[in-house]
């Protein structure tokens, strides 16, 4: 008895000790934009874990809400910490959008870091060099890629267009059963209206990747001419939630939607599990998040170990993939010996992997962005 | 001497409510001006340029709404006010206050699923009528006005009520003895004596609605949008804080002819801003 009773206490005494090997508190405090999902996903998945690797870390998490307005919160915060001159800024790790990115490089607010992350080599898509046309690469780690579709119900669309073309003429007979929000309404409708003009763009190529140059917007009065007409037929919902909400209730048949936000709602039950996506051609944009960590982060060390932690191919099956039905950051080689095949097959049910890497479009670089979004609001909305 | 002193007491008495004044209402305004004035560090108009460029419309659009939902929540609260005025009814007292308890937010998200083409009014309209199907008010200028009338006439009906309840009953007495019917008495008697306290509720809900964020971009129109609209999509779109204050000086600018007709007013009517 007294044996097992001295075996316990040294047993204790260890546990306690090797937690107690770096005996300074931490608290780790990050900035998340995206979706109440993605502050969740810090809050109660992944905080808790790495809290168990690291007991002398607190994680805090704070959401600033979602698209780029959330990003546009982070960046004012951090250019509010390099104003006031101090040496130690009180976050230290961010998650934003493409178009934050490039704000926070061009003011100095983030830095290289992608260096030390063994996970960077991991990274197979082209985000994590290339955001928007500038160049990310040092700064950022995707952490999960997503991707817009056509969500569609079967039970009034027995066979769905296939291609922008398509669906010009399916909605010509079916007037106002087509959704989308706009481009003020949230990113899946800026993302449809993009995938409009590269659709009609004779450089598609170009806006993509660049150069930026006047003359290759000459042809857009036309694209955006014949999208206002395109308009007459379709509802313009009420945001990204909007799309889906009209969808379930059967008030539109079809309309753009994120593919993550559209699995998490048909697995949460707030959504009509029949209803299924396409991707049309020639295609329709997708962005990463992007994990960064600020210039003068206090704890710059313990944010390269939880984007380490996240972006690990075990980790990443379990929760950006299985948990969250995002596209993984990482090569799906690396991720799926990890993934059950029913999770698998269900996030690439109807969007195969060949079709993501086929239809799946960048946002256009960030000149021919604002201008795009401009445009639309010179001569569709007016 | 002790004037002086008592200058100088009173100063510092009003000292903290100047300050709060400046630094959370004075600075930031001249800062948004000279915002809207500056393009990477240059004076510049082309912020303006782009307000009237691509946005004259929601400016038009953002002044026409205000003006119709300020209208329609005066109606509705003289109407509110002239009833509690006389007849005390206790539920009518207390269901009239309940939508200045919910935020704009749960309003603009319940307002979405309650006016939408498959939502709850028209749910229960087509199974009523017995028709297929309704368009939706949801996402028209109808349903964002329905939705400020909603949450604005409370706030009016108070200040209404409040002048109306504290009108001496004796002119009112003096008018019923000499024959006038209850809505004679509201529209002779009781608006003309409490028309600044209309004027209040008047530019409180007007300068409300135009300021308004939550429920323009949860029930409004795709387009055109109001004003708050086009500026939150300027800085959350483009980083683009130019043309948000060129955008927010142009409302600054309409609120003001209200402002400065309400001073006039006050001046007019009870001899100066100070009584």
């Amino acid at each position: 008895m007294k044996r097992v009773c001295a075996v316990l206490l040294m047993l204790a005494a260890a546990v306690v000790l090797a937690q107690a090997d770096i005996p300074i508190k931490v608290t780790l405090t990050m900035m998340v934009a995206g979706d109440q999902n993605m502050v969740d996903f810090f809050q109660y998945e992944i905080a808790p874990q790495f809290e168990k690797l690291y007991p002398n870390v607190k994680v805090k998490v704070v959401g600033t809400g979602p698209g780029d307005a959330g990003s546009q919160q982070i960046i004012q915060q951090l250019q509010l910490e390099k104003d006031s001159g101090k040496d130690k800024w009180a976050i230290d790790l961010v998650v934003i959008h493409e178009a934050g990115t490039i704000w926070a490089i061009e003011r100095g607010l983030i830095r290289p870091y992608t260096d030390f992350l063994t996970a960077r080599r991991l990274v197979t898509m082209k985000t994590a060099e290339v955001a928007l046309g500038v160049k990310v690469d040092g700064y950022v780690m995707p952490m999960f890629h997503s991707q817009t579709a056509i969500a569609y119900n079967p039970r009034f669309v027995k066979d769905p267009p296939r291609s922008y073309a398509e669906l010009v003429e399916w909605v010509k007979k079916n007037p106002k059963k087509f959704g989308y929000n706009g481009i003020k309404g949230g990113m899946s409708g800026v993302s449809f209206v993009f995938g409009w003009v590269y659709w009609k763009s004779k450089n598609p190529e170009i806006l993509m990747n660049g150069p930026f140059d006047e003359k290759y917007t000459e042809d857009w009065p036309q694209i955006y001419a014949e999208l206002k007409e395109f308009n007459k037929y379709v509802v313009l919902t009420a945001g990204n939630a909007g799309t889906l909400d009209a969808l379930n209730r059967g008030e539109i048949w079809m309309g753009p939607v994120w593919v993550d936000m559209f699995y998490t709602w048909i697995r949460e039950g707030r959504m009509d599990p029949n209803i299924r996506l396409i991707l049309p051609e020639p295609g329709m944009p997708g962005q990463p998040m992007y994990f960064a960590i600020p210039t003068k982060a206090a704890n710059a060390d313990y944010a390269l170990k939880l984007i380490e932690f996240v972006s690990s191919p075990s980790i990443h099956a379990k929760y950006i993939v299985d948990k969250f039905n995002w596209y993984p950051a990482i090569g799906v080689e690396y991720v799926s010996p990890h993934l059950g095949k029913e999770v698998f097959e269900r996030l690439y049910r109807d969007i195969k992997e060949t079709d993501l890497l086929k239809f799946g479009k960048r946002m256009p670089i960030a000149d021919y962005r604002t201008r795009m979004l401009e445009a639309y609001e010179r001569w569709v909305e007016k | 001497m002790r004037r002086r002193r008592e200058v100088l007491v009173g100063f510092l008495l009003i000292l903290p409510a100047l300050l709060v004044l400046a630094v959370l209402y004075i600075y930031p305004l001249f800062l948004s001006m000279y915002m809207s004035f500056t393009v990477s560090n240059r004076f510049s108009l082309a912020n303006y340029g782009k307000v009237f460029d691509i946005y004259w419309r929601d400016v038009v659009y953002s002044v026409m709404i205000s003006l119709i939902t300020t209208f329609a929540t005066l109606v509705l609260s003289v109407l509110i006010s002239g009833y509690l005025r006389f007849k005390n009814w206790r539920f009518l007292d207390l269901m009239y206050k309940l939508p200045l308890f919910i935020p704009f937010l749960i309003v603009g998200h319940a307002m979405r699923v309650f006016l939408a083409p498959h939502g709850t009014l028209n749910n229960l309209l087509t199974r009523i009528l017995r028709i297929e199907e309704l368009p939706g008010l949801s996402r028209s200028w109808i349903g964002l006005v329905w939705a400020f009338v909603w949450i604005m006439t409370p706030y009016a009906t108070l200040i209404v009520l409040g002048a109306f309840k504290s009108l001496d009953s004796a002119y009112i007495e003096a008018a019923q003895n000499l024959g006038a019917n209850k809505v004679k008495i509201v529209l002779d008697v009781l608006l003309p004596m409490c028309r600044p306290s209309i004027m209040v509720a008047f530019i409180l809900t007007f300068v409300r609605t135009i300021s308004s964020l939550t429920i323009p971009i949860m029930v409004g129109p795709a387009s055109p949008n109001m004003i708050t609209v086009s500026m939150m999509f300027r800085v959350n779109y483009f980083n683009d804080w130019g043309t948000a204050n060129a955008l927010g000086v142009v409302s600054y600018l309409i609120v003001m002819v209200f402002a400065i007709y309400y001073l006039k007013f006050m001046a007019a009517e009870r001899g100066g801003i100070k009584a």
